[in-house]
Parts: structure tokens; sequence; C-alpha cells
């Protein structure tokens, strides 16, 4: 499987005035392959949100590279850039709420990408997006219409049919069913699933849900407080975590089985998530973790590989 | 015996909802958000009450808390009596208040369930001033105890600090603490973790668990998560379309679910079970429009088992054995279909 | 329970559970305006204004009367006063009337408009004297009125007057003068009742009557109807508000729109850019809030070269947009920094929008229902700013009207002829109250939809 994505040490601060730099995200190196799906975890003040924006520039980026098929794209991007690339990388929302314009029609935004860089005519433009509609489990004689007039899981929908319409190849998935209800995330993941056997897509798959990612995803990585803490095939790192964090964040993770549930013991993490604002020195997880090392203080952990080459951690307990 | 130190009948339920029906006048029409919903709550359990947005559960536990504003809502018809005295459009029983008192209450966003203006201490304080007629004095230094009990570190220091200064988990732990701070017999969480991390969320529900055994507290959870009721609760209700249509204990609604709509939301859920892996099944469609209910099941328009009956007349519960109980035309002797080729499918206990 | 039949449980047919929505579809403007016709009140406000532009465009077409035009006959007129005038020979000079029938102050003809003639015998111990006019009977405080004439000796004991005179009562008195020519406590008064009169060639100069019509002297015709009554010139009230609105509409739209263009274009440039431009254009903006506003009224009046008594619309026009457009800015520019931060912007980038494309095709849009609003408040205040300016005497001078220099010009007679000052008024307080209310209607209203997000 050749190599779609390659991040390198991927950095990206913000600056929010008075010495304050918000680390959101910390050399994060990632490859993703061809047609994989690569999930992407953590919680609040991970950064995974910002990674995946930075990623596709919408970030610019402090320090670090991205490669896409072997092209190493700008750290800055120009509307010129975002032209060029936006046949090949898009990105599908959070908030079915806001990542529609309530002031433009379904078919408007759908066909947005189109009218931007095809010469269609307005009657092919409509024949596509009507195409698409079908495509996502929409009526075409919906193009009329305004997105408040759709539930959170149509609007979802619509947003995946304008990211996907250029036809891209690599499709950042940032959060995309967190705002839905738990019957109609089914509807959303079986539709992505499906369009992307049908289109050869690559994901990069972001939310909090650990169950929702492990069942999408081929290989999962774990970030908590800006780094990459662990990285392997996605049943790997759920049922035989090797970081500390991880093993707590699994354990966390509320089963749908009461007797599972009963049996397990508490591994309620300690202490409150800290600000990504000025980050201790050492390894980030080191003041919550409890098998802390004098090491883990003053040293960040490299990501290390383990018995093969996929499966990676950033954690002393292994180096 | 309650935390009170009332005696207490332990067979009898503490809360008992009836037939609770819940209207809304809207700009668009009336809406039915609760359309005949029973449950009971026992001593020191937990129940769960399960659904989707739009299902009437936090409409349930508003009304029964009095936080519904009777215009534009009404409630129609139906009970709720704690400890046997009528609850519904009262705001005392037994010379105490319901609210504040008897049953306690948490919120999903605490970052808007509290005044930002005020320190979390006093606003903890404030109850037990206006419930227990405590001084300032003494109702603060009661209410620093009630932080550290709900194990926020440095909890002198924190009482003075303004909301703003805390992070959502400790929000939702300052919550709690002014919640059971008059020792109530109920705790209502509404989608307390909701907003929460999950590392968080694990924090809050350990620390709801471990105040329910110190005080004997009975806690009613409502959650879309199921997860988290698998977890917590004793007692489950599914709700759907302002009904319960499942009721029973924990074991009974995962193990032994015996609702179309209880299956689907197992099965449109990502089990980590190896033994359990299965392709996600979503429920297609959406929820019954509330303005103009359907007449018979609500479920009848997304369930693969649908029959004409169900179009037309609203199953009756049908008891499957204990308390156990489900509303649903398949249990019917008449119907074609065995249940058990549905439902039972995960059987373990 | 009633018994149910086997067919009661036959599966129900696949239904193809299909996405249909059966409510039509509304666009934002649509949905806006149902929820505007709903509030009573807007919708009167919004008649109002409509009802109110009519006026000014389409009035001067109905009501086809020359503000400028004098009635002198009519002066200071309220509205729905007689109108009737007998028609009387032309004028010719009186010098007295000999042997006149009669003893002391009294009048020589019966008095109308065209002159007052009266005579009287001289007052005992009298070495010449005054005549006074005065619209209340003097009492015992001598409270003689206006002095019309003086004659230094008994020769002169006749005296026309043709001052001002409006159809009404005066009272008339004579007072004797001592040998040093001060008046003395010897007077005589005399009550007077004034037709109105006016001679045929006025009339037919007027156009009140046609050359055609077999009109003689001594016969009642009626006079150019005013129907909102006559100014202190005698100019039709009506038509001086229709002219007056075309100067306050002017300004009270014409410098909103001005200033909320410019506004919108600032702010959405600073909020666009952020970062050091956005905060320098921000401080420019307060700093321009912080300049007084009647100073550069005065300012841009001397730089245009208009002097005091000179109509100054548009010097008006620009200091008001010059120091008006800050609020607005602000406010676009809070909207832009909120709009840059949803979803659909970022989708728009990624999908290769430029951008001018971005803030004209996403962000603009989304401010609109904020911008209507604000000018909508906007031009109630212009409004009354430019009525208070007129009012102090910097705005607009006479003759120009505007509504302003009206109520300034009527205040001055309110306890006498209090319609010249309550129509003005009106006027402004009903325009400025329907657009306030028009204003809140429409912000209820599009508002509503921006919440309305499910």
């Amino acid at each position: 499987m050749s190599t779609l994505v390659e991040v390198r040490e991927l950095t990206r601060f913000f600056d929010m005035g008075r010495d304050q730099r918000v680390h959101a995200v910390e050399k994060v190196s990632l490859t993703i392959g061809e047609k994989e799906i690569v999930g992407l975890v953590g919680e609040s003040g991970s950064g995974k949100s910002t990674f995946g924006k930075t990623l596709l520039g919408l970030h610019d980026k402090t320090s670090g590279d991205v490669v896409y098929r072997g092209e190493v794209l700008p750290s800055k991007y120009s509307p010129a850039d975002f032209q060029r690339l936006a046949a090949k990388m898009q990105m599908i929302f959070q908030d079915p709420y806001s990542s529609l314009n309530p002031r433009m029609t379904v078919g408007e935004i759908i066909g947005e990408g189109l009218r931007l860089h095809s010469a269609d005519s307005i009657d092919s433009v409509k024949e596509q997006v009507a195409e698409w509609l079908r495509k996502v489990g929409l009526q075409p004689d919906h193009m009329s219409r305004y997105p408040h007039e759709f539930s959170g899981g149509q609007r979802q929908r619509i947003g995946i049919a304008r990211a996907l319409i250029l036809e891209p190849e690599f499709v950042v998935c940032d959060e995309p069913i967190s705002a839905l209800d738990v019957s109609v995330q089914a509807q959303v993941i079986n539709l992505l699933g499906e369009l992307k056997e049908r289109m050869g897509l690559t994901l990069l798959f972001i939310a909090h849900d650990l169950s929702m990612v492990r069942y999408v995803s081929d290989r999962m990585a774990v970030m908590y407080l800006g780094s990459l803490v662990e990285l392997g095939k996605a049943d790997e790192v759920y049922f035989d975590p090797q970081h500390p964090y991880t093993e707590i964040l699994v354990g966390s993770n509320p089963e749908p089985d009461p007797n599972l549930e009963r049996s397990r013991p508490s591994t309620a993490i300690q202490g409150e998530i800290p600000s990504p604002v000025n980050v201790p020195a050492g390894c980030r997880f080191a003041n919550r973790c409890p098998k802390a090392m004098d090491v883990c203080r003053n040293t960040t952990p490299e990501l290390i590989a383990l018995k093969d080459a996929d499966r990676l951690v950033a954690c002393h307990l292994y180096s | 015996m309650s935390a009170d130190g009332e005696k207490l009948n332990t067979d009898a339920p503490l809360l008992e909802v009836e037939n609770l029906h819940v209207e809304f006048d809207t700009y668009g029409g009336t809406v039915e958000a609760v359309r005949g919903v029973d449950f009971t709550v026992d001593q020191g359990q937990t129940l769960a009450i399960v659904g989707e947005s739009g299902c009437g559960k936090s409409v349930t536990v508003q009304s029964i808390m009095g936080l519904i504003p009777m215009p534009p809502g009404r409630i129609t018809a139906g009970s709720a009596r704690l400890r046997g005295h009528e609850v519904l459009g009262r705001n005392r029983i037994d010379g105490k208040e319901i609210r504040g008192r008897e049953i306690g209450m948490i919120f999903q966003d605490p970052m808007t369930s509290l005044n930002p203006t005020m320190s979390i201490g006093a606003q903890i304080a404030e109850p037990l001033q206006v419930h227990r007629g405590y001084s300032a004095t003494d109702a603060f230094a009661e209410a620093v105890h009630l932080l550290e009990m709900s194990k926020i570190p440095e909890a002198a220091k924190r009482a003075r600090q303004y909301p703003f200064e805390f992070s959502g988990g400790m929000l939702q732990r300052a919550m709690i603490a002014m919640a059971i701070s008059c020792k109530p017999s109920i705790l209502i969480a509404d989608e307390p973790t909701t907003a929460l991390d999950v590392t968080i969320q694990a924090q809050i529900l350990d620390l709801m668990q471990d105040l329910q055994k110190e005080t004997g507290m009975a806690i009613i959870l409502i959650t879309h998560d199921l997860g988290v009721v698998a977890r917590m609760a004793d007692e489950v209700a599914v709700m759907y379309a302002g009904r319960v249509v499942e009721h029973g204990s924990a074991d009974d609604v995962f193990y032994r679910s015996a609702h179309p709509y209880t299956v689907g939301l197992k099965e449109a859920m990502p089990t980590n079970d190896p033994a359990l892996q299965h392709e996600l099944k979503p429920i297609e469609g959406s929820p019954p429009d509330l303005f103009a209910p359907p007449r018979g099941c609500g479920y009848c328009a997304r369930c693969p088992h649908a029959m004409q009956v169900c179009d037309e007349i609203t199953p009756s519960d049908h008891f499957l054995h204990d308390h156990h109980f489900s509303r649903c035309w398949l249990h019917h002797e008449q119907a074609p279909i065995k249940p058990e080729t549905i439902y039972f499918k995960d059987a373990k206990a | 329970m009633s018994e149910l039949s086997a067919s009661s449980f036959a599966p129900i047919e696949a239904h193809q559970q299909t996405q249909v929505i059966s409510r039509p579809s509304l666009s934002y403007w649509q949905d806006a305006w149902i929820r505007l016709k709903a509030n009573k009140r807007a919708l009167v406000s919004l008649y109002i204004v409509i009802g109110l532009l009519l006026f000014t465009i389409a009035g001067p077409l109905v009501w086809q009367v020359d503000p400028a035009i004098q009635d002198i006959e009519q002066i200071s007129q309220p509205p729905g006063t007689d109108r009737g005038a007998t028609i009387v020979p032309d004028y010719e000079p009186w010098f007295g009337t000999q042997g006149l029938p009669g003893s002391g102050l009294r009048l020589a003809e019966p008095a109308n408009s065209q002159a007052v003639r009266m005579q009287w015998d001289a007052l005992p111990g009298a070495n010449g004297h005054r005549v006074y006019r005065n619209l209340f009977p003097v009492g015992s405080e001598l409270a003689y009125g206006i002095p019309l004439a003086e004659f230094l000796n008994n020769d002169t004991l006749y005296f026309e007057d043709r001052l001002d005179l409006q159809p009404g009562r005066f009272y008339y008195s004579v007072v004797a003068l001592d040998a040093r020519g001060q008046i003395t406590d010897q007077y005589q008064s005399l009550t007077v009742d004034l037709e109105r009169v006016t001679t045929l060639q006025e009339a037919l100069e007027r156009g009140l009557i046609d050359a055609a019509d077999n009109i003689q002297i001594g016969d009642e015709i009626e006079l150019a109807w005013h129907p909102l009554g006559t100014d202190y010139l005698g100019r039709d009230l009506l038509a001086r508000l229709m002219a007056g609105a075309r100067v306050s509409l002017f300004i009270g739209i014409g410098a909103p729109f001005l200033f909320v263009l410019f506004g919108v274009v600032y702010g959405s440039a600073a909020g666009f850019m952020g970062g050091r431009a956005d905060q320098l254009m921000m401080r420019f903006a307060d700093f321009v809030v912080a300049l007084p506003f009647l100073l550069f009224m005065i300012l841009f009046k001397i730089a245009f070269g208009i002097g005091p008594g000179e109509s100054g619309v548009f010097p008006m026009l620009v200091a008001m947009v010059v120091l008006l457009w800050p609020a607005t800015a602000r406010l676009v520019r809070g909207q832009i920094l909120q709009i840059r931060e949803q979803g659909y912007i970022s989708a728009s980038q990624l999908l290769g929008a430029n951008t001018s494309y971005l803030i004209m095709r996403h962000m603009i849009p989304n401010t609109l229902g904020v911008v209507l609003v604000t000018v909508t408040f906007a031009i109630p205040s212009a409004i009354f700013t430019e009525a208070f300016l007129s009012f102090i005497g910097m705005g607009v001078a006479p003759p120009t009207p505007s509504w302003g220099s009206m109520s300034n010009e009527g205040i001055k007679t309110m306890l006498t002829t209090p319609h010249e000052l309550f129509f003005p008024a009106l006027f402004i307080s009903f325009t400025v109250l329907a657009f306030n209310l028009l204003g809140d209607g429409l912000r209820d209203a599009l508002d509503a939809r921006m919440r309305n997000v499910e």
C-alpha cells in the first residue's frame, strides 16, 4: 500500500497575546496509506481537530511538513493553492448547523465546488448535484430547499455531498457524527463507508467516540495535549493499549454491556485535563500518569516502534 | 432509612410516575411531548431513562420538578407521587420544598447552569439557606464540605472562585455538590456527562455512584449513551416519541431486549466485544412529528416488523416477567412472528 | 379490548420512508416577511412608512399647490376656518368721511380685511391722539396693544388701518396725548369684527374665479382651500409639509444609506483582515466616535461657504456621513468575526474560493439582516437630528421648508396659532415612531430566523 499523505513533525501554535502560547499540535508525525482509514482520537485539548485543519491548510503550519504523493505542500496556503488542491483533499465538518450557509440553497451549496472549478454549464451542474443528492440518500428535488429545513443527519449528508462532488482522494472527517443522535450516526457512518469503497477514498477520521473510531478505522492514533502518544492497528490499540493514557481512555469508555461494566475495575483518571497553554516540560501526561517515573518529567518521550514498524508509542516505559 | 432518618416502607417505590401527559403550545401548533409515561424508582436505586432527542425524556423529569413554564406547557394527565404524595403542580410536600430539597437536579451544560457572577461557594450555599434556614456562614462552611465530598481539591479556596475559573468536569462536580446539599432522596441528572470528555465522564459517574452509596439517594439518569446506562443503571426505561416503550432491569433491557427500538439502538452502536461484532445497522428514517402524533405505536414508521395493528392502535403493556414490560404488538399472542426470533439474541443471563 | 382479527397482524407494506418535507420551502427573506406580517405593529408601521414615501413623492402631483405662494388673506389660519370672502371694489385711499354721524370712536364704514376706517372726536384735554390695536380687550391694566399711529395735534381725527388685517376681532383704542406728547389715561375703545374681502382683480389673478363667471361686487366667493391651514406668511401648510418631507427624508434616508454602506465596507474589511489591521481600523473608528457632531456641522458649513441664514443641507449630510459610520462598522465587524468561524467559510476555502468570493457570496449576505435593521433604526435618528438642527437654526434656513424649521417657526406662535407647530411636529413624531417600530419588527422577524436552527 503506497503512502498517500506523509505528515512530518507537524506543529501548530496559536499566540494569544501576553506570552500565552497555545501548543495545539506539537511535532506530530503520521503516514496515511492509500485507501486507508486512519482514526484519530483524543479528548478536549488534544489538538486533533487543529491537526486535521492544519493538514489541509486551513491553519498555517508553524513548522513541519505535509507531503502529498511526494509533493511538499505549502506551509501557508494562498487561494490559488486551495484551488489547485481542492480536487485532491477535502473535509467533512463537525457541526451540521454551522457548516452550511443558511442563505444558500442545498443545490448551491453542493454545486459550489463545481462552479468554482469547472466550466460546466448550469444544467450540467444541476444534473451532477441531483446525482449526488441521490448518492447520499436524499431526493433531487431537495436542491431548491434551504438547510434549516433539514434534520442534523440530513445536513451531514449534504456536507458529504459537497465535499465529495469534486471526487477528492483524501478526506478529513472532523467529528462528522458527534452532533447526531445514535440511530442517525449509524446512517452517516454506513454512508461514508459505502462511498469510501465506491470511490476508493482515503480517510482521516477524527472523533472522540472510541468505539466508533475503532469500528471505522484500519489504524488508530491517539493524541494527548497536542502530541501523538500511540499509533497502530485499530483493534490492537483498543484491546492491547501500550501507552498509559490509552489504557485509561479505553478503560473509561463505557460498554453497552452491564455485566462487563460491573466486572470492570474503576480506572478513572486522576485530575483535570490541563490547559494547552504553557505546557510543562517532559512528557505531557506525566502529572496524571499512574506509572510516571522521574525521567518522564524531564524528557519528552519520542515516538518509537514496538515489535513491528506499524506499532508506535511515545512512552519512556518502552525506551 | 432515608438520609433524613425517616423510616420508610422499602417495598413501596420512592417515586411513581403514572400516565404522564405533557403538551406545549408553540408557534406551529400544539406539541404532545409526553404521551403517557409510566415508571417507578425505588429507594437507593438508579433508573436510567434512555432515548434520543425529542423523545420527551427531559420534559418528563422537568415536569416532575415543576420546571416547565405552565403556559406554554400543560400537564394534561397523569400523576407523579413521591413517597405517596402527589408532586405535580405542587411546590412542597410535608412542608418541605420539592425542588432543591426533596429532589435535586443537575443539567447537561454546567457552564450555562451556574450563575457567572456568584462564587461557587455562594451558589452551593444558597439552597441551604433557602430550604434549611442555615445562616450565611454555616451554609458556606457546609458548601466547602460538600465540595470536598465531590472530590474537588483545595475546596476552601475553590469555593471562593467563580465558574469561569473551573473546568467542565469541576463545574459538574460543583453542580452535584449543590444538588445534594439538602440531602435529597432523589438526584435527577439530565445528560450530566454528554458535554464532558470520556475520562472526565468516568470520574463524574464514579462520584455519583460513591455519593449514592454514602447517602442512599436514588438517581434518575437521563442519557442517550447506552454505555453509560450499562455502567450506572439498575433499572432502565427506554423512551421513544413521548412514551416508555420498554422498562426493566439493566440486564433485562440489554440481554433480553423486548422492543424493536431497543434492539435497533443496540444494533446501531458499535460494540467492542469481539464475540458480538456486527455491522452497524442504522434505524432508517427519523422520529415522528409530535405536532400530529401517530395514533398507533410511535415507532411503527421505522420498525422493520410493523404490522397493520401497529399503525392503528397503541400497544398496551406486555409484561414479560417481574417488572420487565414492553409496549409492542409482537408480544401479542396473535402476532405471526415469534418474539424470540427478534429478541433475546444476546441473551446471556 | 376488542378482539383483533388476524388481518390486523399482517405486516405493513414496506413503506418507503422517503425523506418527504411537507412544508413549502421558504428562503430566509420569505420567512422573515411572513413573520413581519404577523407582527401587527410592525405591519402598521410599514404602511405608515410607505404612506409617507407616497406622500413625499406622489403628494405634490395630487396636491398641486406651490408651497412658496403666499395667500395674504389667509395668514396663520388654522384648518377649517371659513374661507368666504366678499368681493369689494379696488382699494382707494381715504381721508376721512365728512359729516360722519355718531360721536366718539366709531367706524366710518364696515370694517373688512382691505381697510379699517375709523374716526373719533377729540378727547377732552387732548393735544393729540395715539391709535392702538389689540387682539384682546383693554382691561383695567390699560393694555392698549400695538401703537398704529400718532397725531401730535387735534387736526387729524381719523385713521385707516391696513396693517396685517386678518378676519377676526380687534380692539382699537384711541388715547389722548398731553402737551408733551405723552399718553394720558384718557382713552376710548372700539370692538371691531373684520370681514374678509377681496377684489375682483385679485380673485381673477389667483384663479379663484373665471372671467366668464358673472361675479359682481358684493358677491361671496371662496378663497383657496388649505386643508391643514396656513403659516404666518400665508403659505399652505400641506404643500410645505410635502416639500419639507423631501428635505427631511432626503437627509433622513440618504445619510443613513451612505454611512451604513461605508460602515459595511469598513467593518467587513476590518473583520476579515483581523490582526493588526483590524486593531488599527477599529481604533480609528473609536477616534471618529469621539468627535463632536455639532462642532463639525458648523465647521463643514463654514467650509462649504454657507453663511448664517443660508440653507445647509449638504454640510448636514456630509457631517452625518463622516461622523456616524463607526457604529455600523463595529456591528458589521462583529458579525464578520462570528461568521468567519463558521464551518461553511472553511468549506468554501477548501473548495478554492478566493477572498472576494468569500466576502461577497458568503459573509455579506449573512450580515444583511443586521444591516437592514441598523438602517431602519438609523433613519429616524437622522430625521430627528435634521429636525433638531433645523430647529436650532443650524440646518436648512427659510424659505426652504423642512419639518424642523417649520417647527421652529411654529413654536413662536404656539399659543395663538398652535396648528403651525402641531402639524410639522406630528409628522416628525409619526415618522420617527413608524421607523422605530418597523425596525423593531424587522429585527424580531430576522433574528428569529437566525435563531431557528432546527
